[in-house]
């Protein structure tokens, strides 16, 4: 049992070192209310980083999360205010957007048997072009009391987000291992043809999973824009890079077949962690990023090193 | 006297716990075409695969002229004067036939690549093989398997190759190409190449061979001139016993026409199949490789749909387009690529017996642990799946416990039809037993069986009939007493056109 | 004895036909380039102006460059996600060797050994230590980015030496930009044409295997293209950095995506094993022509990248079509 989660372990036990250093660095960083925000910062990243670990494990990728986020920003702005749709109408269409976007990409790596890669390659400049084009790089502004409860509000004195992302995980982890969906997403990353020889259905799980990975993107991007008020067309730039950092380092492999939701959550904390940690230390902001690029190559050569002997 | 121009002394190979390679010996002279021979798992593609260069060898010594060598890699072995064709060709799709002839060792000329030195000396080389329709400028993913063939060994013998090692060459030719591809060997032997042709075609092998070498499990049997050798012995060496004693076919009462398949198209190699299966009958289906036995199974099990004709399953008339709804229907696949397609290696034998059942055993999407452990552990002991529990990783069992895991699985969804594509290749001789002591055991419990299978005495051995597949088309069926070796071969190479 | 007939000739392809078959994706993007040079040329002839076609393929010859050494790694079936941030990081590497006052030549050659230096990281992690180069130029992204704002704190460098400026010299009466672009193009495609070393990079990319099978010893050969990848994107920051009179402190944004982009809309299938950097010069040059037409038709210049991500789409599905039928054909 241990040497199956082996890496979830190593990286638990990673995130209580880094929090029992940095603890010492900084007295606001141990703090409850430090930690609640630290919860509403990452939650975008956190949602969409929960589907994309459904797609990694299933032996895809999907590069355009952030511009998806994006173009359903964009659009509640044009909805809302551009159309003069209600409110409540608009955040019912805009995770349709977003399910849309999933399944063409879908679409893309289906029926045209074009690699993952490189068919949300050409859907990031797409979704992201459609929503410069479409808001000529124009903010809207102005949303409504209610609305910003969302993404700045809290409920029992913890923030709606962590409610939101506590009930997604808990979700994700019972698809994953317990229904018969999450053992096809397994098997199709491990050897596509044998799930599919076997019955499973294929075809229709890769439909779900690319579409899931779209819906989180608009659920960000409505969570964001709550958060700010504001809708902007770069909204989500960088978050691929975010969210497959936080799933890799999760231990999912990036061929598929592997993988454990517990291990993403555990992978966003521990860069949440060293973000927040070191900035309140006072290292400049971007080194934290150098220090999650090192940690990210290093976990991954532990693990490739450790499956090399296993193999042996 | 001449010497070897290649030595293989006590050559082992392990992979973990797997013994591929006990002691295997044997001698090669210059201008001798040596067959190697031995059943599915004897250790021939392991041995090829040494001396290619791919595998480091566990013990024993390799000589080459007389010095003792090491071959680390495939230039060492390139470099010793031995050049391989494999199985599974290794070409370049996307370039011209003649950058893979020459891949790696391109012409130069002032320090530049000739290409068209390269081209000339290509048609040259493909012209000393006889085959003089190739276009060298063409991608070598567009051309057939006969002519991609040619291109390799045509590459091969860019390299002055002193050792010329053919692995299973005729086993996807059709006759006149296989015919044309024994005038290439002899043509070779007349020059001086020592050939090693592995393969176990008897007619072939007693055509161009000057002597055999059989494996046997890993080990060196004996080594026997052609002229002072027969048939039967040579099988009674790669087999250890009498030949009937293996397959213990059990005769079991057959019923009433279970599967009837009329009119039956898909794509170029399924071309109206029309044959009937009888509940508790063993169907075998022989054929060359690339005939079409596949194909016909990937359209009845609904991966590639029938486009034309009908296909009855007691009775019912069925439109099979999916392997889902194949599986409703009552028919199971056992493939022949066991690995990839039969089994998820990295999960655990329960998890890959409950794979074709998962949305039985689901209710509400939510897989019921309980049941999903009783099924697993039926089917494990059912087959006798030699391992520790039913967590264990199939990616770690030997082939014949993996081919049993892919049965049981099979078994769990209650088919009527059970289709098994190669069931016994990869699979020591031990296991081979037990798995068809097993089929005969599900005849007899009311199954129909087709089975496709590559080595003629399986078929005959097992089948109640024999139905041979040629070019796509059925083109012979036969019964127990008409189905004799020659016959059936007879009927597996008709109606196939050379192509270059 | 064998009979023989008289053997007959071995059907030859004509060289124009080959080089159809050679370069047919090429010349489709050559094609495009002269419909809309020709197209918007007519609507509004200030877009063919010479002054118009010397800014836009100056101004974008460093993305050409860069598509280089990407095609190299894109043809032996990998990627590299973090080209952009490396040529910020060395940028600012180059801008601070020219205002210490060292020579000048210094602040030029510097980055490129940089340059390789760093991908030989990559390099050796991607064909040793067997990280899928997705991840570690992912990773190898992050820790440039990151290296690069603690380094200089945000501050840009300014007071630029003006002989240091090499993009805006001239050769010949053309700018250096176009000049290096099309001689570096040159010498790239004729170098994986025309040597052994070039043509083992599709047999690496076409099937691994194979090249190890005839004797290429794959893992050092990925180490030198990401080197030889590292030092084309020396060459396209000195076109990038040398074009304003200060250097700013952020890595261009999206530039690795842009540059593989040229690269996929060029012709280099990211399956590996085809391409050349003849195609993916023509897209650079491309993507250049249509962001200033889109200008010049009063189309807003924000529909660019949404006409680049549909060029991409259907570049691939045009490969995949392609490749089915192909695989159909057999």
């Amino acid at each position: 049992m241990l040497q199956r989660h082996g890496h979830e372990t190593v990286l638990a036990v990673l995130t209580v070192a880094a929090l029992i250093v940095l603890s010492f660095q900084s007295d606001a960083f141990l703090t409850g209310s430090n930690i609640l925000n630290q919860g509403r910062l990452m939650a975008e990243v956190a949602l969409v980083a929960f589907a994309m670990t459904f797609v990694i494990i299933s032996g895809g990728i999907d590069l355009s999360v952030g511009s998806t986020m994006g173009l359903c920003a964009v659009m509640t702005g044009v909805f809302w205010q551009g159309m003069g749709l209600p409110l409540p109408v608009v955040l019912a269409l805009v995770p349709l957007l977003g399910v849309a976007c999933g399944l063409f990409n879908g679409f893309l790596i289906i029926r045209f048997g074009m690699p993952p890669l490189i068919a949300t390659l050409g859907t990031l400049a797409l979704y992201r072009g459609l929503a410069e084009g479409i808001s000529q790089a124009r903010s809207v502004r102005g949303y409504p009391e209610w609305f910003a409860q969302i993404g700045q509000g809290s409920i029992l004195g913890v923030p709606t987000q962590i409610w939101i992302l506590g009930a997604a995980l808990a979700a994700a982890i019972a698809v994953l291992e317990l229904t018969r969906w999450g053992r096809t997403v397994r098997a199709m990353g491990s050897s596509e043809q044998a799930a599919q020889f076997a019955g499973l259905p294929v075809t229709a799980t890769k439909y779900v999973v690319y579409a899931v990975s779209g819906l989180a993107s608009s659920l960000a991007a409505i969570m964001f824009v709550s958060r700010v008020s504001t809708t902007r067309s770069d909204m989500g730039t960088g978050l691929e890079l975010d969210v497959i950092t936080a799933v890799v380092l999760g231990g999912t492999s990036i061929f598929g077949g592997r993988g454990t939701m517990i291990g993403t959550a555990l992978g966003l904390i521990l860069v949440q962690v060293l973000k927040n940690g070191l900035s309140l230390a006072g290292v400049k902001g971007d080194g934290t990023l150098v220090l999650i690029g090192v940690v990210l190559v290093l976990t991954l050569l532990a693990g490739s090193l450790t499956e090399r002997r296993i193999r042996r | 006297m001449t010497h070897p121009i290649l030595s293989v002394r006590d050559i082992s190979k392990s992979f973990g716990p797997i013994r591929a390679l006990k002691t295997a010996t044997f001698d090669l002279f210059p201008g001798e075409v040596h067959a190697l021979m031995g059943e599915n798992g004897a250790g021939k593609s392991t041995l090829v695969k040494i001396l290619a260069g791919l595998h480091a060898p566990s013990g024993g010594h390799i000589l080459v002229a007389g010095t003792e060598t090491t071959l680390p890699s495939p230039r060492a072995a390139s470099k010793a004067g031995i050049a391989v064709v494999h199985q599974e060709l290794l070409l370049f799709n996307e370039l011209t036939v003649a950058e893979n002839v020459f891949s790696g060792h391109n012409p130069m000329r002032g320090g530049i690549v000739d290409w068209s030195a390269m081209r000339s000396r290509a048609r040259e080389l493909l012209a000393d093989l006889d085959c003089h329709d190739l276009d060298v400028d063409r991608k070598v993913g567009s051309l057939s398997v006969a002519m991609r063939q040619r291109v390799e060994i045509a590459r091969a013998l860019n390299h002055d190759a002193r050792v010329l090692i053919l692995d299973e060459p005729t086993a996807a030719l059709g006759e006149r190409d296989a015919e044309r591809l024994l005038d290439i060997v002899l043509k070779l032997r007349a020059r001086g190449v020592g050939i090693i042709y592995v393969s176990h075609r008897m007619n072939e092998i007693f055509r161009i061979a000057d002597r055999m070498t059989v494996l046997r499990d890993g080990t060196f049997v004996g080594t026997r001139p052609a002229a002072e050798t027969t048939e039967g012995e040579l099988i009674g060496m790669m087999v250890g016993r009498a030949v009937d004693q293996i397959f213990p076919k059990v005769d079991v009462p057959i019923g009433p026409p279970v599967l009837e398949v009329e009119g039956l198209t898909s794509g170029p190699l399924v071309k109206n199949a029309t044959f009937t299966l009888r509940k508790g009958e063993i169907l075998g289906i022989a054929g060359l490789v690339g005939s079409g036995r596949t194909e016909l199974a990937l359209t009845l099990f609904g991966i590639t749909p029938a486009q034309s004709g009908t296909i009855r399953l007691n009775g019912k008339p069925l439109r099979v387009n999916s392997p889902r709804a194949a599986r409703d229907a009552g028919f199971a696949y056992v493939p022949e690529d066991r690995g990839h397609q039969g089994l998820v290696r990295p999960m655990t034998i329960r998890e890959n017996i409950s794979m074709a059942v998962l949305d039985r055993i689901s209710p509400m999407g939510f897989i019921s642990r309980t049941r999903e452990a009783a099924l697993a552990r039926k089917g494990f002991d059912l087959l006798g799946v030699r391992a520790a529990n039913v967590e264990q990783q199939v990616g770690q069992l030997s082939g014949g416990n993996q081919q049993k895991v892919v049965i049981a699985k099979w078994l769990e969804t209650n088919p009527s039809v059970l289709i098994l594509d190669e069931p016994t290749r990869g699979i020591d001789v031990g296991a081979k037993a037990e798995i068809h002591r097993l089929i005969c055991e599900l005849a007899g419990r009311g199954l129909a069986i087709l089975m496709i299978s590559s080595e003629l005495p399986e078929v005959l051995a097992m089948s109640d009939r024999v139905m041979v597949i040629a070019d796509g088309r059925i083109s012979a069926t036969f019964d127990c007493v008409g189905a004799t070796p020659e016959a059936v071969g007879r009927a597996m190479t008709s109606r196939r056109e050379a192509t270059c | 004895m064998l009979s023989r007939s008289i053997p007959a000739e071995a059907p030859r392809t004509g060289a124009l036909r080959r080089f159809i078959n050679e370069y047919g994706h090429e010349i489709l993007v050559a094609l495009a380039i002269a419909v809309l040079l020709i197209g918007v040329g007519l609507y509004n002839p200030r877009f063919i102006s010479s002054r118009n076609l010397t800014s836009i393929f100056s101004g974008n010859a460093y993305i050409a460059i860069a598509a280089i050494g990407m095609t190299m790694v894109i043809v032996i079936r990998e990627i590299d996600l973090s080209v952009g941030a490396l040529i910020g990081v060395l940028a600012t590497i180059s801008g601070t060797i020219a205002v210490s006052g060292a020579p000048v030549w210094f602040a030029w050659v510097v980055p490129i050994l940089c340059g390789m230096a760093i991908n030989a990281i990559t390099g050796v992690l991607v064909a040793y230590a067997r990280i899928p180069s997705i991840v570690v130029t992912l990773g190898m992204m992050a820790v440039l980015q990151g290296a690069l704002i603690t380094a200089t704190g945000g501050t840009w460098i300014s007071n630029l030496p003006a002989d240091f400026l090499l993009a805006k010299m001239t050769f010949a009466g053309l700018p250096m930009p176009l000049v290096w672009a099309i001689v570096l193009t040159i010498l790239a495609g004729l170098w994986m044409r025309l040597t052994r070393f070039g043509r083992s990079l599709y047999l690496i990319g076409g099937n691994a295997e194979a090249a190890r099978a005839v004797g290429i010893t794959v893992p050092r050969r990925i180490v030198a293209v990401f080197m030889i990848h590292g030092a084309f994107a020396g060459l396209a920051t000195l076109m990038f950095a040398t074009q304003l009179q200060v250097i700013q402190s952020t890595t261009p944004p999206n530039l690795e995506l842009i540059v593989i982009t040229a690269a996929v809309i060029g012709g280099v299938s990211i399956l590996g094993g085809t391409g050349t950097v003849f195609g993916s010069s023509l897209a650079a040059v491309l993507f250049a022509t249509i962001g200033s037409a889109l200008i010049f038709v009063n189309v807003s210049a924000y529909w660019l990248r949404a006409c680049i991500g549909a060029l991409i789409l259907l570049t691939v599905m045009a490969d995949m079509v392609r490749r089915r039928r192909a695989m159909k054909g057999h």
